[in-house]
């Protein structure tokens, strides 16, 4: 990025009290930075927490659940089937962890972070920004780890990984979307915080990420494709697991969904925000 | 545009701005009216055709009582809420002492806390990374900078927000109450710094509840008052301006006195005291400037004849003190009242306490003191406030109007 002058100067440039771009962009990352100290700060792990959490999840789930679903997994090579159900597990448990921590904490923000919309102009498209940014940090040192454990048990990579930057620019789209509506509506309605949380949790158990698709029943089957979690999850399967392509259908349906969110988000709070700026 | 025919552009131009608030009973009725697209809400105006402007270098009072809407007129000016119509126009960056600590995260330390802060207020990085040593040693933090917010004391945090906002640098500032800050020193080294913009040309809007800060910091005043601007023009008529809407409404919560408001009382009552009131003749309220012309009236009425009745009147400052009384005994008035008569004795006297808070209490007995005989004794009867000095300005806590005159030495 190109080194500016200094703005503040520039008397005639600025006609509204409402900050640059560049400097939006600044805050933004502060915000980041904020958030990822904050919440290890004082704490001795610090950034290993971020990955305790998933790893006693999915140790529950391997230890309780492998012995069943191992055996209906189709594994793409006879010495990784041990591990096949753990990556099955790992790589659907750290993309819907992505996806729910950033619908559920963006459908929050403008409530948690009230003080500040109170007393500093702050544009309300580009508060809540800060969230899917430091959830992909934390996603990324996931997948660093994840990616440690395949190469020691001799996981073969391959060109078709460079398909998991695209599924996941994709889920989060849509998660920040819809959190990002749930959350201008839930400063009218506070129970929606709630009822986010709650419906995630039924989001999660109606969507294999601990089950495989095989053990329900066929009429659920067909249902579940109607599932836009099951879509990511699946992209993510088909690449890492069965080093298939990831269907497109399924990627396009949740850029659709992902965007027609994003719009709706957007007209929402320009016809709200006023009011909620009055009522918060 | 008009700008071009006035000599400077203005920092902030409001025109014609008004916003109400929809108030609802409760949080289901909004859904509600979404739904069922019928009102739910009453509507309250908070502001209504509000219109200034202030150029570089002028300082804007701005005065009204509780709920005049001088904090919705804020927060339209920083940017914080949207008025419902009408233009507010900034030239420049506005920064709100009132924004005191925004985003201040009490898990980070002082340096952090700086740049998130400043960030916040508008500053740019390079700003921050420049600024970053004369705020330190503006909060006089010393080395407590490294450590995390949550073992600063109150006192602490607050040095450190005001030493970010006043080093933000805006065209225009706003601040609500804000010099209130630390102990007495660091309140003065914040006024230097604040006057320092000023003169710097930099555009200030002041909201306070101190007339003396008004007096002394504006250029020129506006009186809100339901919503609209009720008076514009200088500070001192301003100021007076208020006091009369305030004295109008009785809001006698302003003027800090106890809550025991109408004084403990006591006497034989043969001769009853009805209503005492204090007024400065220039104000016309119970709100003087020192050395204005000040004016009591005791009215009071006899239930039996008394020869030889004085009125008293005693002037306490907020800790309770004595600090001048009178009576009409020592005056040179002999007062005769007969049964059912009613009367009203007026002192009149050139008000020369300091700027503070006061209460007068008045007695009725006989002769010179109250012990013989005390007909009725009503402690802090009124209250009053001194605001602002007319004349030449003093220290402690009355005009004793000296003279200098150089004499030759007699060593």
């Amino acid at each position: 990025m190109p080194n500016m002058p200094s703005s503040s100067q520039t008397l005639h440039d600025i006609k509204q009290n409402k900050p640059s771009i560049r400097q939006q962009l600044h805050v933004l990352l502060a915000f980041v930075r904020q958030d990822l100290i904050e919440r290890y700060s004082g704490s001795l792990l610090g950034g290993a927490w971020s990955l305790v959490m998933p790893l006693i999840q999915i140790l529950i789930f391997t230890l309780i659940f492998s012995k069943i679903m191992g055996m209906k997994l189709a594994t793409f090579g006879a010495d990784l089937t041990e591990y096949g159900y753990s990556i099955y597990l790992v790589s659907g448990i750290l993309a819907w962890n992505a996806f729910s921590t950033t619908m559920s904490r963006t459908s929050k923000v403008f409530l948690e972070k009230a003080a500040l919309i109170k007393k500093v102009p702050m544009s309300l498209k580009m508060l809540p920004l800060y969230i899917p940014v430091s959830e992909t940090v934390i996603f990324v040192i996931a997948y660093l780890f994840f990616t440690v454990f395949l190469v020691l048990i001799g996981y073969q990579f391959s060109w078709l990984w460079l398909w998991l930057p695209v599924i996941y620019v994709l889920h989060q789209m849509m998660a920040w979307a819809i959190g990002f509506i749930c959350g201008v509506l839930s400063v009218f309605i506070r129970d929606i915080n709630q009822m986010v949380d709650v419906g995630l949790q039924v989001w999660f158990w109606a969507t294999p990420i601990v089950y495989v698709l095989d053990i329900v029943p066929e009429t659920m089957q067909t249902l579940m494709s109607w599932n836009p979690a099951f879509w990511f999850i699946d992209s993510y399967h088909q690449v890492i697991l069965y080093q298939k392509m990831p269907e497109m259908s399924y990627l396009i349906a949740t850029a659709g969904i992902g965007g027609l969110a994003l719009i709706v988000a957007y007209k929402l709070l320009g016809k709200l925000e006023k009011d909620l700026r009055d009522f918060i | 545009m008009t700008s071009f025919e006035q000599a400077t552009p203005p920092v902030v131009a409001v025109k014609g701005v008004s916003k109400g608030f929809r108030l609802y009973a409760k949080p289901l009725d909004r859904l509600k009216e979404v739904i069922l697209r019928r009102s739910y809400h009453q509507r309250h105006e908070a502001l209504r055709d509000i219109s200034f402007d202030i150029r570089p270098g002028e300082t804007l009072g701005i005065l009204g009582k509780n709920g005049a809407g001088k904090s919705t007129l804020l927060k339209l000016l920083t940017g914080v809420l949207l008025p419902d119509s009408g233009q507010i126009n900034c030239y420049g960056k506005i920064a709100g002492l009132l924004e005191l600590g925004a985003g201040f995260d009490f898990n980070l330390n002082g340096i952090q806390n700086i740049r998130i802060n400043g960030l916040l207020l508008g500053m740019t990085d390079d700003e921050i990374n420049r600024l970053r040593d004369e705020i330190i040693e503006f909060s006089e933090l010393g080395k407590y900078i490294h450590e995390p917010l949550r073992t600063y004391s109150s006192g602490m945090v607050m040095r450190l927000a005001f030493a970010i906002g006043i080093h933000a640098s805006p065209q225009c500032f706003v601040i609500d109450e804000a010099l209130s800050v630390g102990d007495g020193r660091f309140q003065q080294k914040c006024v230097q710094r604040i006057k320092q913009f000023k003169q710097q040309g930099g555009a200030i809007i002041f909201v306070s509840h101190d007339m003396n800060a008004i007096k002394m910091l504006c250029d020129e005043t506006i009186v809100l008052e339901q919503g609209k601007v009720a008076y514009r023009g200088a500070p001192a008529e301003g100021v007076n301006y208020y006091y009369r809407i305030m004295s109008a409404a009785e809001d006698q919560a302003m003027l800090a006195i106890d809550s025991q408001d109408h004084g403990h009382q006591y006497g034989n009552r043969k001769v009853v005291c009805d209503r005492v009131s204090l007024i400065g003749l220039g104000s016309g309220s119970h709100s003087l400037t020192c050395g204005e012309q000040a004016q009591v009236d005791v009215v009071f009425s006899a239930q039996e004849t008394v020869m030889d009745l004085t009125v008293g009147i005693m002037l306490r400052d907020r800790f309770g003190q004595d600090l001048y009384g009178t009576n009409t005994h020592l005056l040179g008035h002999e007062l005769i009242i007969s049964a059912g008569e009613r009367k009203c004795m007026r002192f009149s006297f050139d008000m020369h306490l300091a700027p503070g808070v006061y209460t007068l209490s008045v007695s009725l007995h006989s002769q010179q003191n109250h012990t013989e005989d005390c007909y009725h004794w009503w402690d802090d009867a009124v209250g009053f406030e001194v605001a602002g000095t007319t004349g030449t300005s003093f220290a402690g806590v009355c005009n004793l109007q000296a003279q200098a005159d150089v004499v030759v030495s007699k060593d």
